[in-house]
């Protein structure tokens, strides 16, 4: 049953933001690999919530699904992806002796594994990794993928693997 | 009989039933295969959240004024007086309107007044005021310069300390300069890296007029985007142009 925007709907919309903006905003970030990107989806999605102006029956699945929509999208026009630290000669280094960055590198080599894994992935294989990871059930999982509730276990578990062989594959890589 | 892997993954995920779990867990207190294959799954669906969490980086500040006016812009209604949020956003696009204006005009302090004001609505910043140009060179100070080529990162390590004031300039160099021991510097060809070793610190940062991608990051965080002929920072975006400071938190 959906309410009618009455006042408590601001109060809603707090609540609903307050509940559900940081999932929305890790599951764009991602999918998307782009900070950036992913705040203005995150956003957006949230205006179209207010511009609805009443709150869904199941409103976590119906923001992901709105996110998902913008997220596709906006990707087809605007497919920007980071290509941060790419391995470069060393140029130049004035001031203090360099520090042995090797933890920071590491960690942002790790994240740049960890992306380019996910940006390797089938769409449906990674759209179902970052939802279950966001907490969606597996009815809502299939509803928002079209696929058939009875099979989304077997389909997450060979995506969950997909995604650690295509993470190995790429540390072995770099 | 052994259990089916969509089971065997219901069970883990919390997606069976009270009646069918309870069968499962009859079943894998006798068969040490299946609590082999649980557990084998198990540590994969924690590889693999601590990888995802690995590469997240924290959300943006969001006005939840903001937001409701944009949707009710988006409906092409905008009622000022129907709730205290749309007041307020109201009043903020209004300012915004009236200093745009002024900002348009070359040579304003009006560009450095609104981008500190921007920067400490968005990051908190505590510093609000412009600044004479960073020394480039000479005693006390320490620091790295180099030509940005294509794209440059320029990347602050630890996030979520210091600050950074940037400024565009006609200089074909990036110059990043700090008070001695405040930092570390290395780089490559696209990116420097600064290992921040006072959280106090004020970062001096001379951006080249003609460079034409330049990104700051503070940890997983994009504070500065120079892209060609603009630039954007706390969700702002503006027409590069020099004589104003950034202030940026990192």
């Amino acid at each position: 049953m959906e309410s009618e925007k009455t006042p408590s709907f601001h109060q809603r919309f707090s609540e609903l933001f307050d509940a559900h903006f940081q999932s929305v905003y890790r599951y764009l970030n991602r999918v998307s690999g782009d900070a950036e990107l992913a705040a203005d989806i995150a956003q957006e999605t949230f205006v179209k919530l207010y511009q609805r102006g009443s709150v869904p029956d199941t409103p976590g699945a119906w923001l992901i699904s709105v996110a998902m929509n913008l997220f596709r999208n906006a990707a087809s026009t605007r497919r920007r992806r980071l290509t941060l630290l790419t391995p470069a000669r060393v140029e130049a280094s004035l001031g203090d002796a360099p520090l042995a960055p090797d933890e920071a590198l590491e960690a942002s080599y790790a994240r740049e594994r960890v992306r380019r894994a996910l940006d390797g992935m089938p769409d449906r294989d990674r759209d179902l990794l970052l939802l279950q990871a966001e907490g969606f059930h597996y009815r809502e999982i299939a509803v928002a993928l079209n696929l058939n509730e009875a099979s989304v276990g077997v389909l997450l578990a060979r995506a969950r693997r997909a995604f650690r062989k295509a993470y190995e594959e790429s540390s072995d890589a770099s | 009989m052994h259990l089916e892997e969509e089971e065997l993954q219901r069970l883990l995920d919390g997606e069976l039933t009270a009646e069918a779990e309870s069968a499962t867990r009859r079943h894998l207190a006798v068969c040490d295969e299946c609590r082999r294959r649980v557990a084998a799954a198990e540590t994969e669906i924690a590889d693999v959240g601590a990888l995802l969490r690995a590469a997240d980086s924290p959300p943006p500040e969001v006005r939840l004024e903001a937001l409701a006016l944009r949707g009710e812009l988006a409906k092409g209604a905008v009622r000022p007086r129907g709730s205290p949020w749309l007041r307020r956003a109201a009043t903020v696009l209004v300012a915004v309107g009236i200093a745009g204006a002024a900002y348009a005009i070359p040579g304003s302090p009006l560009r450095a007044w609104v981008h500190a004001v921007v920067t400490l609505g968005t990051k908190e910043t505590a510093d609000r005021g412009a600044s004479a140009p960073p020394s480039s060179g000479g005693t006390g100070v320490s620091g790295i310069a180099q030509l940005p080529g294509e794209r440059l990162v320029i990347l602050f390590q630890p996030g979520g300390s210091g600050e950074a004031r940037v400024q565009l300039s006609d200089d074909p160099n990036v110059e990043i300069s700090v008070r001695p021991g405040a930092a570390t510097f290395a780089s490559k060809a696209d990116y420097v890296l600064i290992g921040v070793r006072d959280s106090t610190a004020v970062f001096d940062l001379r951006i080249p007029l003609t460079a034409p991608w330049i990104e700051i990051r503070s940890g997983d965080e994009r504070v500065f985007l120079k892209e060609g002929a603009r630039v954007a920072s706390g969700g702002i975006t503006a027409a590069a142009a020099r004589g104003y400071v950034l202030h940026v938190k990192l």
